[in-house]
């Protein structure tokens, strides 16, 4: 707070809108009283060109330095007075709502004015905190990180270094491709054809390669993270390269030799592979690689390798990295049909997963692309598929979401079957078929090439001589049967995957009830997580198919271009540490959910970009060194010792702290000319918990009647400030002070009308309290 | 010991009758105290427990309410006897106990009809009070404690009977109703398999219906008895095909349906395959040494159980089988 | 000419008013035997109940139709003899995706029916379990099928019913019995909490025709 303030207050008549029922001759009148107020003006419209000249002229001939301008919301004309005031700081000025929040919400002329003179009293007293503060510009590292080399992680690194970043694009796997290359053929729905999932990624993957910004690093995992202002710090393990790749010729004598077998992943471990091994044949990068698993280290490739590539001792290596932003495009992984072992995955050979039969089809697959029995060696003679193994079930182990691409990839796979081996009979045994939009089309087709839908969820598969048995009621027909069948196919629910928890937890970002990466807002902002800076794309995200994936993967690229190629300007209202008071404890580190607090050399380090200036962090720090620039204590405290300093004996105050929602709301109510008690005094705050328990205290004791807090309740922090309410209601009765003058209620933007009944009945009750 | 994630007790337990094991198997009550003593566990039986009600629960004679009510005098028994750990022998009782528990602590309304009878018909100590039994923690069965001390077991071996052919069946109603409480699974219900590992003699990983039902049915074994057989006869038939020399069980219940009627289905199904029936505990006191008569008493079991002594190379004296009417 | 009536005879009205709680779906919800969290609105009518179910698979029981007759508030489900076909195995209720148990809905229905004669006739010949609890506090297996259990398990169980006490001696265990208080505090608990009352009411049906 200056020592001096030379304040010039402008009452806008906004033509008629507030003149007509606030008296603002009685207020200047009031106002003239106020030695520190140098200059008031009227004008009919403030906004306008000629409110420009006035407020400018004001300023110069007055030599004001701070600047109340009694007119409509901040949010309608906040941005403009901003500009309105130079040469001034732009901060330096505040705006006391009389129009949405007073002159139309309040009948009574009287009551209005009093209203409205309380309300720019207020902002008087706040304004002399005010301190002339400066947009950050901010500038994060042009560099990003992008976890998983799937569809979705390739498709990013793709697209930002397009747009000129730097890319290091990790792999836990030896390979890139991720499901997509696994699963063989894609179904493209308008041309009702099944294509070769190789063909169409090969390119994609081809732009990677070639792209001399991407770095790609293959078996690698993120080992750690650690925010750095606007960056990150990350390390990264990768595994040894035990077969140099500058050397590989992939000519393939290692593996000949290698005496170790382990499950072919590749395969969906219908087949075994050598220790050391290529996961396929069109692998990128095509190098061979070594399973440290399975290697018995017996030197037999290192004995037969024509270029000495291959070293058994070769060690970790660890990289660290700093980025501007971090992609988690880690994929899925299927359920475990183990879970379900009615379903006989675990004991019959001849029971398969959609990928394993996808393997089975695939040219590149164990039988080269003949679909046999796997106890037989035979066609079979019919396949059922088995829908929502996993997926849309609520009992233990098992997930209450629908996986979405399930009821495609059995038609598909059905359909496939079908093409090839015409006297194969397919079953699908089904719940709902889900084929939304073009889908529907694809679904039809596909029946009509005779594959069998059966609606009922069957019980259980058993054994019976050289074939299975699926048991069933079709739920259409009443028909309780047993279906002899040579294969059993499941569709296993899609997962979050194991890479992707990890992922999150290495990062610091919340997960969703069923473990996928939780967006910020799922339906406004997509692909953004909580924390500023890492962004998610794919079946990370939750189950989708390959489209959905590239359509979000391409998304945070963009809103990555924003924050690095953007050059932000944030608003300068973020927490500030005093140094002096700080003792390092980290708690406020551990409590910023956007992660915009770091220790870093023996002081706390506040990201611009990530913190919002909500000031949470304030009530967690034990030694008050935390502030939010330009929002001190004091002048909140300011605020509300301007609304009562007016105070009539008979009049009754309440005063309402509300959150960015709530005095949307209550703005609404004026825009609908909702009658709203003017006893209502609103101050808007970012964040309910900004609001300690000494400003409610000191509002009760210096005439306010009651305070109100009016929260939105999508916080993850709703029970917790909802538990603090309970607490300060405590102190305020050990306080001498009756608890029922604090309330706490939700706030909605539509809900305007609630929130005014809600004020109403709270000065009702407070009229009888005082009574 | 396992590492499991809910309460096994190992002492304070009311080591809880079951009225079949009583009447029709009452070795599994001698087994079973048998092998708790070797484990060193702490139990009592008490006199004032009465039954479960469950076969008449479920014979839908009793009402839920009363049922409820005689828990509530059950259970205060057992925490003024400081012995408040219920380990049933049977299935039934430990739904029916586990059931009663959860609506006494759930349902208010429920709870104080209750009390209000009791405290009406100075029956006042019996009252329950919200949480004086937890359904989780203080409700296990038999074979959850044998788990939980599994690794224990070997050290008490008396004889090999590794060479065995072992089904196993657990109780619906330890594994379905209360299916969050259950160990080792109850799609593929493995607890018992894992007690029979580290006796060295592992049971069939899987056979087809391994879940499924005995077929008492409760009232149906009586008032539906064709319907009961046919589906027991689902599970006997691939019992056959897996060549078992024994099915362990962990319920009276099954056992009577398996061991009674086992001539009854080999003459409905013209197929013959001898095996045994016993209960798990059964089991572990004849591996731990235990006579097969004085403590297994097998001479109340339908099916001869000396044939399974002979593969096992285990001497017995037919004579202590008074029950059986022989050919000789 | 009138088509149109014929048609709207046989159509269902839900009718505009607030959706009324007394159909027989809510009853259940709303009985002491149901978990506050059962499933059965949820119902999509899958068939996994029936098609894991023992009594469906021998018999015209199909589970999925007991949940779809409750669902349409068709009452006389209660007076259909196909709820008695039930094990009470749990099967239906440990597997069920959206938390139903068709186990418990059977229960609930068979005492709704045992409210009425239909039901009381159902269970008359289980009374003899009811009359020994009374006596003892012990469960038995009802004395009135005691015939055909002979036949089923032969000379041997005989003996042991016979025998029992001796062989459980031979077995070094104590008397199976309550002690005497304790046997007269269950009576007391079972008059007390309404069940004497109710056994003489299913006795009753036995003096109807």
């Amino acid at each position: 707070m200056s020592e001096t303030n030379r304040i010039g207050v402008f009452l806008c008549h906004c033509g008629g809108n507030i003149s007509d029922n606030v008296d603002l001759d009685k207020i200047e009148e009031k106002l003239s009283e106020n030695e520190e107020i140098c200059s008031i003006k009227h004008h009919e419209n403030l906004c306008s060109l000629e409110g420009r000249n006035i407020i400018k002229d004001q300023i110069l001939r007055e030599n004001l330095d701070k600047v109340v301008i009694s007119a409509c919301s901040k949010i309608t004309h906040g941005a403009t007075f901003q500009k309105y005031i130079q040469p001034l700081n732009p901060y330096l000025f505040e705006m006391p709502n009389v129009r949405e929040q007073c002159s139309w919400v309040t009948e009574d002329k009287d009551k209005s004015t009093k209203k409205a003179l309380s309300l720019i009293n207020s902002a008087i007293e706040t304004v002399k905190y005010n301190e002339p503060l400066k947009k950050i510009p901010t500038k994060v590292k042009n560099s990003v990180l992008v976890i998983g080399a799937g569809i979705s992680g390739i498709t990013t690194a793709n697209s930002l270094a397009k747009q000129g970043m730097e890319v290091t694009l990790i792999e836990k796997r030896p390979a890139v491709g991720g499901a997509m290359i696994q699963v063989g053929k894609v179904f493209t729905p308008d041309k009702m054809s099944e294509d070769c999932a190789a063909c169409l990624l090969n390119p994609v993957i081809d732009e990677m390669v070639h792209n001399d910004k991407i770095t790609l690093l293959t078996n690698t995992v993120l080992e750690r993270s650690s925010r750095n202002a606007g960056n990150f710090d990350v390390i990264l393990r990768k595994k040894p390269d035990y077969i140099d790749p500058e050397k590989c010729t992939s000519c393939g004598k290692c593996t000949q030799a290698c005496p170790s077998f382990a499950p072919d992943e590749w395969n969906e471990g219908l087949n075994n592979r050598k220790a050391v091994y290529k996961p396929f044949p069109q692998a990128v990068p095509s190098t061979y690689t070594l399973d440290d698993d399975f290697c018995i280290k017996c030197g037999a490739c290192i004995n037969v390798c024509p270029t000495n590539a291959i070293n058994l001792d070769a060690i970790d290596e660890i990289i660290s990295l700093t980025v501007g932003a971090v992609v988690i495009a880690t994929g899925h992984q299927r359920f475990d049909t183990n879970k379900r072992p009615e379903y006989g995955h675990p004991f019959y050979e001849d029971v398969l997963s959609q990928m394993q039969l996808a393997r089975l089809m695939g040219i590149n697959g164990p039988t080269n692309g003949h679909l046999q029995v796997p106890s037989t060696g035979k066609v079979p003679r019919r396949v059922v598929m088995i829908q929502c193994v996993g997926s849309r079930d609520q009992m233990p182990d098992g997930h209450k979401y629908c996986s979405k691409v399930c009821c495609m990839v059995a038609l598909k796979n059905a359909n496939l079957i079908h093409s090839h081996y015409p006297d194969t009979e397919v079953i699908i045994c089904y719940t709902d078929i889900r084929t939304p939009g073009v889908y529907e089309k694809y679904y039809k087709y596909v029946q009509d090439n005779g594959i069998q839908l059966i609606r009922g969820r069957p019980g259980e598969i058993a054994r019976e001589d050289d074939h299975l048995i699926v048991r069933i009621e079709d739920t259409l027909t009443h028909n309780k049967q047993e279906i002899p069948t040579d294969l059993v196919v499941l569709s296993a629910a899609l997962e979050s995957s194991q890479g992707t928890i990890d992922a999150a937890k290495t990062l610091g970002v919340p997960l969703t009830e069923d473990k996928f990466i939780k967006e910020k807002h799922p339906k406004m902002q997509p692909v953004s997580t909580d924390i500023e800076g890492i962004f998610v794309c794919g079946t990370a995200q939750g189950p989708k198919d390959i489209t959905d994936s590239i359509i979000q993967a391409n998304t945070a690229s963009t809103k990555i271009s924003e924050l690095i190629n953007g050059g932000l300007e944030v608003e300068p209202h973020i927490a500030s540490i005093n140094v002096k008071k700080c003792v390092l404890c980290g708690k406020c580190v551990d409590n910023c959910r956007y992660q915009a607090l770091s220790i870093y050399q023996n002081s706390i380090r506040v990201g611009p970009i990530a913190c919002t200036g909500c000031g949470d962090c304030i009530i967690t720090c034990p030694q008050e060194a935390i502030s939010i620039q330009g929002q001190s204590d004091e002048r909140l405290e300011a605020s509300i010792k301007g609304i009562l300093k007016d105070k009539d004996d008979d009049e009754q105050i309440i005063i309402a702290f509300l959150d960015d929602i709530g005095n949307v709301s209550a703005n609404n109510m004026g825009i609908n000319r909702v009658e709203c008690p003017s006893s209502i005094r609103i101050i808007n705050v970012p964040f309910i918990n900004r609001v300690k328990y000494k400003h409610i205290k000191y509002a009760l004791t210096h005439g306010a009647d009651g305070v109100f807090l009016g929260e939105y309740p999508d916080s993850y922090k709703h029970d917790e400030i909802r538990e603090n309410v309970q607490v300060m209601k405590k102190h305020l009765q050990e306080d001498g002070i009756n608890p029922e003058r604090l309330i706490i209620h939700s706030v909605f933007i539509p809900y305007f009308r609630g929130l005014a009944s809600q004020f109403k009945e709270f000065d009702d009750v407070l009229a009888t309290l005082s009574s | 010991m396992v590492d499991v994630d809910k309460f096994i007790p190992t002492e304070n337990i009311t080591l809880f009758r079951s009225c079949l094991v009583s009447a029709e198997y009452p070795g599994v009550e001698a087994s079973t105290k048998f092998v708790f003593d070797k484990l060193g566990v702490e139990y009592v039986i008490d006199r004032n427990q009465s039954c479960c009600t469950g076969l008449g629960h479920y014979y839908d004679i009793f009402d839920e309410l009363s049922t409820t009510a005689l828990a509530a005098r059950n259970f205060s028994y057992a925490i003024r006897n400081n012995h408040k750990q219920y380990v049933p022998m049977c299935a039934t009782c430990y739904a029916i106990l586990k059931t009663s528990a959860k609506i006494l602590n759930e349902k208010d309304d429920v709870r104080e009809e209750i009390n209000k009878a009791f405290r009406e018909n100075g029956l006042e100590e019996f009252q329950y009070n919200k949480g004086d039994i937890d359904p989780r923690d203080d409700i296990t069965h038999v074979v959850d404690v044998l788990y939980y001390l599994k690794d224990k077991i070997p050290e008490f071996k008396k004889r090999d009977i590794s060479n065995l052919t072992i089904a196993t069946h657990h109780g619906c109603h330890y594994c379905k109703v209360h299916y969050n409480d259950t160990l080792c699974g109850y799609r593929n219900p493995e607890i018992i398999d894992k007690i029979c590992e580290v006796m060295e003699a592992p049971a069939l990983q899987w056979y087809d219906h391994k879940p499924r039902h005995c077929g008492s049915g409760f009232r149906q074994r009586y008032a539906n008895r064709e319907l009961s057989l046919d589906a027991t006869v689902d599970k006997f038939e691939s019992l056959h095909k897996e060549k078992v020399d024994v099915l362990l069980v962990m319920c009276p219940n099954c056992q009577l349906q398996f061991d009674r009627y086992e001539q009854v289905l080999e003459d409905m199904t013209g197929d013959k395959h001898y095996f045994a029936v016993m209960n798990i505990a059964q089991l572990v006191a004849l591996y731990m040494g235990a006579d097969p008569y004085k403590v297994l008493g097998i001479q109340t079991h339908t099916v001869n159980v000396e044939p399974l002594l002979d593969k096992l190379g285990i001497e017995y004296d037919s004579t202590e089988d008074t029950l059986h009417v022989r050919n000789e | 000419m009138d088509y149109g009536c014929v048609i709207l005879k046989k159509l269902g009205r839900r009718e505009m008013t607030n959706e009324s709680e007394d159909d027989l779906a809510h009853k259940i919800l709303k009985d002491i035997k149901a978990p506050s969290d059962l499933g059965l609105l949820r119902c999509v009518q899958c068939g996994l109940c029936t098609s894991m179910c023992p009594a469906s698979r021998h018999s015209e029981y199909d589970a999925r139709e007991i949940i779809k007759r409750v669902l349409d508030n068709d009452e006389s489900i209660i007076e259909d003899e196909i709820i008695w076909n039930c094990f009470y195995c749990y099967t239906c209720h440990s597997v069920c995706p959206v938390g139903n148990s068709v186990c418990e809905v059977n229960q609930i229905l068979r005492q709704m029916a045992i409210d009425k004669d239909v039901g009381k006739k159902q269970i008359e010949s289980f009374m003899s379990f009811a009359d020994s609890f009374l006596e003892e506090g012990l469960g038995i297996i009802p004395k009135e099928y005691h015939g055909q259990l002979k036949i089923d398990y032969g000379k041997h169980w005989e003996n042991l019913q016979e025998n029992l006490q001796e062989v459980r001696e031979e077995l070094g265990l104590d008397s199976m019995f309550l002690l005497p208080e304790a046997k007269e505090s269950v009576d007391k608990t079972l008059d007390a909490i309404g069940f004497k009352k109710r056994v003489d009411s299913i006795k009753e049906v036995r003096n109807r025709k």
